[in-house]
């Protein structure tokens, strides 16, 4: 008994588990590791079955991690926590982020990778910073000075082909700030998403705001995008209008729920998804927001909360013993609704509700089609699934809607 | 079409969407059917080859799943690739008299329409006699009648029909309601109806007839011929059109000033007649002289042609401005329907067709008439008229080796009541441009449409069993 709770408390048995520890507490990295590794504020890794974690390295608590991450004597690297060693892979920058594109933007200011994803912003700025209404948690980069930053067309598709020529990514995942227009910023998008559709095999997602009508979303799905995320971030009202006083003020939340309810009446199983962060909410109100969501088709996806420096809301981050129960929730609820969970998979920054599955008390095993469509030969499964798929849905051409309602 | 996606199970989508291409693996798999089965009794393999030519071109000239154009493009491929006709005989075949008939037609139409000349006389005819309810809507149906004798029926339906809606909206006629509404635009479809079928003129399906008769047995129908027998008919529709358009929907209104003001308003814009008018509609009043006169010697498509160059050296058009006009796609059907009308009946199948189908029916001359008429009346409701005479033709003139019967009697029997649609919207655009008025409904159209055409069948009948025989066109 006094072994099973020490082998638990170590996580480092089950990497499901030790991901959402490692997000929590970060890691410590031994030299010499640390010289080639935590350039930037977090180091990704690949845990034991395959895991992929994207795991705080600099900020200041990672400095009381139990965490570290060092050498091992065979050139390969273990996490250790005082107790026991699991092997990992260090995932290193790629070389190609080291580029820039004929415009001279270098390409880690256009994208970032996080697993099996590429996120682009083709554009930085948030409109919710510049009316002071920003959501309390967020310090993405979004400040004013930075807002007028655009990336053409050309300079992401040059960055998207390198990702395609160093194999780096297979999905294109395009996001976008809070902008004033109807349209949630598709509009804008719009482009980007043809361009990329018309060049290269490549699933993308669009991370946008919920627009203000219908007809917006089915253009999202007409002009390409295969999955689309309007993250609600909080389900509870009202610390989503405390917290968020932006999208709660000039989106509001029923709109979230109205938009990504008929999202997932136009976009396949499993491909219409939204955040909500765990740890900025009460767990019993992220469950009840899981049980909403999915109950409308919709995967929910559940970031966790840590506080950035400058940021901190007077809230703690959540323990990993109360985050797991919510995770398994998680997991049970979008198998039990049959959305399919193989779309959101291989993130490094997040848990996905497959990796739920390793939470169980008695965890399943994966089925065929789920190695299937993480093989390679599967996302282009995926890709031609997808483009058949819009094919058939689609009637007419997008953009035919008029004016900016 | 606007952006709209499809909710509906993705099963039924895949089924709906898939449909098409089943369709055509259908049709190549029965296609490949009718070529490997044996040979019938009284059918060479060519003929047989026709036959299952003729099936596939009349299913899509049925389902219009292609262009109708397309389908005849399609027939003269397969005509000599399956050895029915060698092809140096199938392509100069489609260079047929009637398709440059129809072509020089499409110009002088289009020559007409450009100069204004028709708007003017539509103009002025309103003007000059639509001073009453009563008196425009026979004004208009009259006119719609008589410029169809002229020029393409369509041509002359799209020309009016701006000017009717103007005359319905400023007098302020509620669409689907106003009975006067109703009239208006009947009379406007029926009038180029009945006036398409008087002259070669009013469409294309005359022509295109009269070529596949001359391709098959060597005869012919003249210019001022057919117009002599098919008149009486004109006449006695006209008739029937009028007493049926002022008492089917009684007139609600008393007064047309605002639709004459409107109309003389319009007149006045159009200014005074101007040379190109007086010019070209000298080269139309010559050259419709010159079909009634030299055109059974010199052919009708070399008038028309020397017509259209006539035009053109007085610079009376442009090129550029008669393209619009000239409907390439007509063109290319009717030359493919008249190669696989010629195709069917020099193969012998059009005649064993006829034997094992109609002919079993059939008990004399009459009867024929009465069945190939009725047919055609019948079809042409729902698919072109065009296709309707590609279809039935060939039969319809090896049913006449059958019976002994001149085949000019069949041309008639088939080239007339294909004109006569007056039901539904999508077997002529006159009924189609009414219906799309809003004034008339689909159902007001067919209600008042099958009586008009059960009448056109029976005066047809009574025309050409009583009346021919005395112009010697059926010399029983």
């Amino acid at each position: 008994m006094w072994e099973d709770f020490l082998i638990w408390k170590s996580y480092l048995d089950n990497p499901g588990t030790l991901k959402i520890d490692l997000m929590l507490r970060g890691i410590r990295i031994a030299d010499p590791v640390h010289s080639i590794s935590c350039a930037d504020s977090s180091i990704d890794l690949v845990l034991p079955d395959g895991i992929l974690a994207n795991v705080p390295c600099c900020e200041p608590y990672t400095e009381a991690s139990l965490y570290v991450l060092k050498e091992n004597h065979d050139g390969g690297y273990v996490i250790g926590d005082g107790t026991a060693e699991v092997p990992v892979q260090l995932i290193e920058k790629p070389d190609f982020l080291s580029g820039q594109t004929k415009s001279g933007v270098p390409f880690s200011d256009i994208a970032e990778l996080h697993g099996s994803y590429v996120v682009i912003s083709p554009a930085s700025g948030c409109e919710f910073f510049n009316e002071g209404i920003e959501c309390s948690y967020c310090s993405g980069g979004f400040d004013t000075d930075e807002a007028s930053k655009v990336f053409s067309v050309d300079d992401v598709l040059e960055v998207v082909e390198a990702v395609k020529k160093a194999k780096a990514a297979e999905i294109v995942y395009l996001s976008i700030g809070f902008s004033k227009g109807a349209d949630g910023g598709i509009k804008f998008l719009t482009p980007y998403i043809q361009a990329i559709k018309k060049f290269f095999n490549v699933i993308v997602a669009v991370e946008a705001l919920p627009p203000k009508r219908n007809h917006w979303i089915d253009h999202t799905y007409a002009v390409g995008a295969d999955s689309v995320l309007y993250n609600l971030e909080i389900y509870d009202k009202e610390l989503f209008e405390l917290i968020c006083p932006g999208r709660a003020g000039l989106i509001g939340r029923n709109r979230y729920l109205n938009a990504l309810k008929y999202a997932a009446t136009v976009f396949p199983s499993g491909t219409v998804a939204s955040h909500l962060i765990v740890g900025l909410e009460p767990p019993g109100s992220t469950n009840k927001g899981i049980d909403c969501l999915t109950d409308m088709g919709v995967v929910p996806i559940l970031p966790i909360y840590r506080p950035r420096p400058g940021k901190a809301l007077g809230i703690d981050p959540l323990t990993t013993e109360i985050i797991i129960p919510v995770y398994r929730h998680l997991y049970k609820t979008v198998r039990d609704k049959n959305i399919n969970m193989n779309w959101v998979s291989d993130i490094s920054v997040l848990t996905t509700p497959l990796e739920g599955r390793n939470l169980l008390d008695d965890p399943e095993g994966g089925n065929i089609f789920e190695s299937f469509y993480r093989s390679k030969l599967g996302k282009k499964t995926a890709w031609g699934l997808s483009s058949i798929r819009r094919k058939l849905r689609v009637r007419g051409k997008a953009f035919t809607v008029k004016g900016d309602d | 079409m606007p952006l709209e996606i499809d909710k509906r199970p993705l099963w039924l989508v895949l089924a709906i969407r898939s449909a098409r291409v089943l369709f055509f693996v259908s049709l190549a798999a029965a296609f490949y059917f009718a070529l490997t089965i044996s040979v019938p009794e009284g059918l060479t393999e060519g003929g047989r080859n026709a036959i299952a030519i003729f099936i596939v071109c009349l299913i899509l000239w049925v389902t219009n799943a292609v262009p109708l154009a397309i389908t005849s493009i399609l027939a003269i491929v397969l005509v000599p690739l399956f050895g029915v006709l060698p092809s140096d005989e199938t392509y100069s075949i489609f260079g047929n008299e009637a398709v440059f008939f129809i072509l020089g037609a499409f110009i002088l139409a289009g020559a007409v329409m450009h100069s204004g000349l028709s708007n003017r006389v539509a103009l002025a005819i309103l003007k000059r006699y639509g001073h009453a309810p009563k008196r425009m809507i026979l004004s208009i149906f009259f006119l719609s009648a008589v410029l169809s004798f002229f020029m393409s029926e369509h041509a002359v339906a799209a020309m009016l029909f701006p000017i009717v809606f103007e005359i319905a909206k400023g007098l302020g006629l509620r669409p689907g309601k106003s009975n006067f509404g109703k009239v208006l635009f009947l009379s406007l479809a029926w009038g180029c109806v009945i006036g398409g079928v008087a002259t070669f003129l009013g469409g294309a399906r005359v022509p295109l007839a009269v070529g596949m008769l001359k391709e098959a047995t060597g005869e012919t129908i003249n210019f001022l011929e057919y117009t002599v027998a098919v008149f009486p008919i004109v006449i006695v529709m006209l008739c029937v059109g009028t007493v049926l358009l002022l008492k089917l929907f009684p007139i609600e209104i008393t007064d047309t000033g605002k639709a004459n003001k409107l109309i003389a308003e319009k007149l006045q814009k159009v200014g005074k007649i101007t040379y190109v008018e007086y010019a070209v509609g000298g080269v139309l009043f010559v050259t419709v002289l010159a079909w009634m006169t030299i055109g059974e010697h010199v052919g009708l498509a070399v008038i028309a042609l020397a017509a259209v160059v006539a035009l053109f050296v007085l610079k009376l058009v442009r090129w550029k401005d008669i393209e619009e006009y000239v409907n390439w796609g007509i063109i290319l059907m009717y030359g493919g329907a008249i190669t696989l009308g010629t195709a069917l009946a020099r193969s012998g199948a059009a005649e064993w067709v006829a034997t094992q189908t109609i002919g079993r029916w059939g008990t004399g001359p009459a009867a024929v008439i009465a069945i190939f008429s009725l047919m055609t009346l019948l079809l042409t409701e729902g698919i072109s008229n065009a296709a309707v005479i590609a279809i039935l033709l060939p039969i319809g003139i090896g049913m006449a080796g059958k019976y002994a019967m001149d085949p000019t009697l069949i041309t008639y029997a088939i080239a007339v009541p294909a004109g006569l649609a007056f039901s539904l919207p999508m077997s002529t655009p006159a009924n189609a441009i009414a219906v799309s008025s809003n004034y008339i409904t689909v159902k007001e159209l067919v209600k008042v449409g099958v009586i008009m055409s059960f009448t056109s069948w029976v005066v047809f009948n009574l025309v050409a069993n009583y009346y021919w025989p005395l112009i010697g066109l059926w010399g029983n």
